[in-house]
């Protein structure tokens, strides 16, 4: 379950209205989230909530469900 | 024994049958035996030699990684693990310079052996790395069967020019090997023979005339020099994406699904739209193993971290070629386009909206224009035989035409010169005629399903390609653009 500060924070960052984001959604099928932005997502997710992820943590994210999950276990 | 050769075309056969009438869980037994059979038939006996190893390190420290709990002795065995395949790459490609620089009087041994063939190291060394980093990072199990291990990285359609295969996509496929079926033999051959059809009619024909002008350049400029340009920009797609085809079609014919490589790539919109239609296994490659972990490694610098990361990874992009002037070149300029495209980004979007393309219909084709000419320029450095001849080209692409060439002076030394130097006048018919069939096969692909037509249709379709074969091809031995890397 994709929450909504976190979602705010990645439609914020990406400049959309709105679009649904749920578990299994990828970064790719968000529009303007490609491989060239990944970066910043990232970045602006970390800054939001004041964690940082490793590297290897980020490249193992397969979807946005993932994200929430990583986001998660840093924030408890 | 070449995909191109009749020893192949007896080959594949055999092996089929051989594979059909094994019990399943043999199956992978006979494609590794075959495959072995087919790298040591090519007489490059350093070669064979250094897939053994590359198998034998990759499997054991891909299971090492997936066992071991410790942090930082998964790490290590990693690591280890990327600098064994970095090393014998290395070795492989640089070993007759390595040779000249110890003893500088070193012949070439005699025998009929190839002791410094490169064929086929570049792509299953990648391989190798995306295994263990897969595992590595948990996206892959690690496979515990050598034998299923060993053909994933020697599968003998793929062994040469890839496609360069993810462990997740072709291990499982290795783990049920089963029996061969009717529809998929049969679509196997006809995209065997439509590949075989781009690389004897299309690339070898394109072949002789993009020579022409490259081999000596100087002799060129103008129209000539961008008629040779647009020529190889079509020579290298012919060539590369049919040895795809006929790797694909042998595969699929033991009901094996390799990973597209080209998706229409000069009908991108855009240079990172073109890095996802050409050699997609390869792109998709740097860019999760080199690009991703750069990127977020520097993300604090935002834009400058992209623009670093796109640098690098498109210097070894190049670099992977061969290490030459041109290929870095070639690499660099790619990067350039993508990192101009992260900068400039905001500027576009407003630089459309003032012309009026923003929302105009025409603007994708506008985009294919602009993207297929930035490609077509970059190709220039990778075709060419040094970095004087690749920056001729490329500052005489305009000289001439505004003077006004006169049709005398183009068939001295102008378009028609470099036509006619490369070939006769039939041999540009028959060009003609074989990009026409390359055309139409390629938009009636995208457009037909063929398998669902009635049996009349289909067999028309046949014959058709099989004439097409008979009376455009130009066989003349010569190998693939691709096998040089």
């Amino acid at each position: 379950m994709i929450k909504q500060d976190l979602k705010r924070v990645i439609l914020q960052e990406l400049r959309l209205d709105d679009w649904q984001i749920e578990d299994e959604t990828t970064a790719s099928e968000v529009p303007g989230w490609d491989s060239l932005n990944h970066a910043n997502v990232i970045l602006a997710v970390e800054k939001a909530f004041g964690v940082r992820f490793s590297n290897v943590e980020v490249l193992k994210l397969n979807s946005i469900g993932d994200l929430q999950r990583l986001l998660d276990s840093k924030l408890h | 024994m070449y995909f191109d050769s009749l020893q192949y075309a007896i080959f594949v056969p055999l092996v089929l049958a051989a594979y059909q009438l094994m019990p399943s869980r043999w199956r992978w037994a006979v494609l590794l035996s075959a495959s072995i059979v087919f790298y040591v038939a090519l007489r490059m006996p350093l070669l064979v030699i250094a897939w053994t190893f590359v198998v034998l390190t990759s499997y054991w420290l891909g299971r090492r990684i997936s066992d071991e709990n410790n942090v930082i002795k998964r790490r290590t065995y990693f690591w280890v693990g990327v600098a064994a395949q970095v090393v014998v790459l290395g070795c492989i490609k640089y070993l007759r310079a390595i040779l000249r620089l110890i003893m500088p009087g070193f012949e070439i041994p005699a025998g009929g052996m190839d002791w410094f063939s490169t064929l086929g190291i570049s792509y299953y060394t990648l391989q190798a790395v995306s295994y263990l980093a897969d595992v590595y990072l948990g996206m892959a199990q690690p496979e515990r069967h050598l034998g299923r291990f060993a053909l994933y990285l020697g599968f003998f359609p793929k062994l040469l020019q890839g496609p360069i295969e993810r462990a997740g996509d072709l291990l499982p496929q290795l783990r049920s090997l089963s029996s061969f079926t009717y529809a998929n033999v049969r679509s196997g051959i006809l995209l065997f023979c439509w590949g075989l059809f781009k690389k004897v009619a299309v690339a070898n024909r394109l072949a002789p005339f993009v020579t022409a002008v490259y081999y000596d350049p100087h002799g060129y400029r103008g129209l000539s020099l961008i008629a040779a340009t647009y020529m190889y920009s079509l020579q290298i797609l012919a060539d590369f994406s049919g040895y795809t085809d006929m790797a694909l079609g042998v595969a699929r014919m033991f009901n094996i699904q390799l990973t597209e490589n080209f998706k229409s790539p000069y009908f991108a919109t855009s240079i990172a739209d073109f890095w996802r239609r050409w050699h997609i296994s390869f792109s998709r490659w740097i860019l999760d193993y080199i690009f991703k972990p750069l990127q977020i490694e520097w993300r604090n610098a935002r834009k400058v971290g992209v623009v670093g990361a796109l640098m690098v990874t498109f210097l070894f992009s190049g670099l992977w070629h061969d290490v030459a002037l041109t290929f870095m070149a070639w690499g660099l300029l790619h990067g350039a386009f993508l990192a101009s495209s992260v900068v400039l980004k905001p500027w576009r979007e407003l630089a459309y909206r003032k012309i009026g393309l923003a929302n105009h219909p025409w603007r994708p084709a506008f985009q294919r224009i602009v993207t297929f000419n930035l490609v077509a320029f970059a190709w220039i450095f990778f075709r060419a035989r040094s970095i004087a001849d690749g920056w001729y080209i490329a500052t005489h692409l305009f000289v001439g035409a505004a003077t006004r060439i006169s049709y005398a002076t183009a068939v001295r030394g102008g378009v028609m010169g470099a036509i006619l130097n490369g070939g006769s006048a039939r041999d540009f018919a028959m060009l003609g005629a074989a990009m026409a069939v390359w055309f139409l096969g390629s938009t009636f692909r995208k457009t037909v399903r063929l398998q669902e037509q009635p049996i009349w249709f289909r067999w028309s379709m046949y014959y058709s390609l099989i004439l097409a074969l008979v009376y455009l091809n130009a066989y003349d031995d010569v190998g693939f653009v691709y096998f040089q890397f």
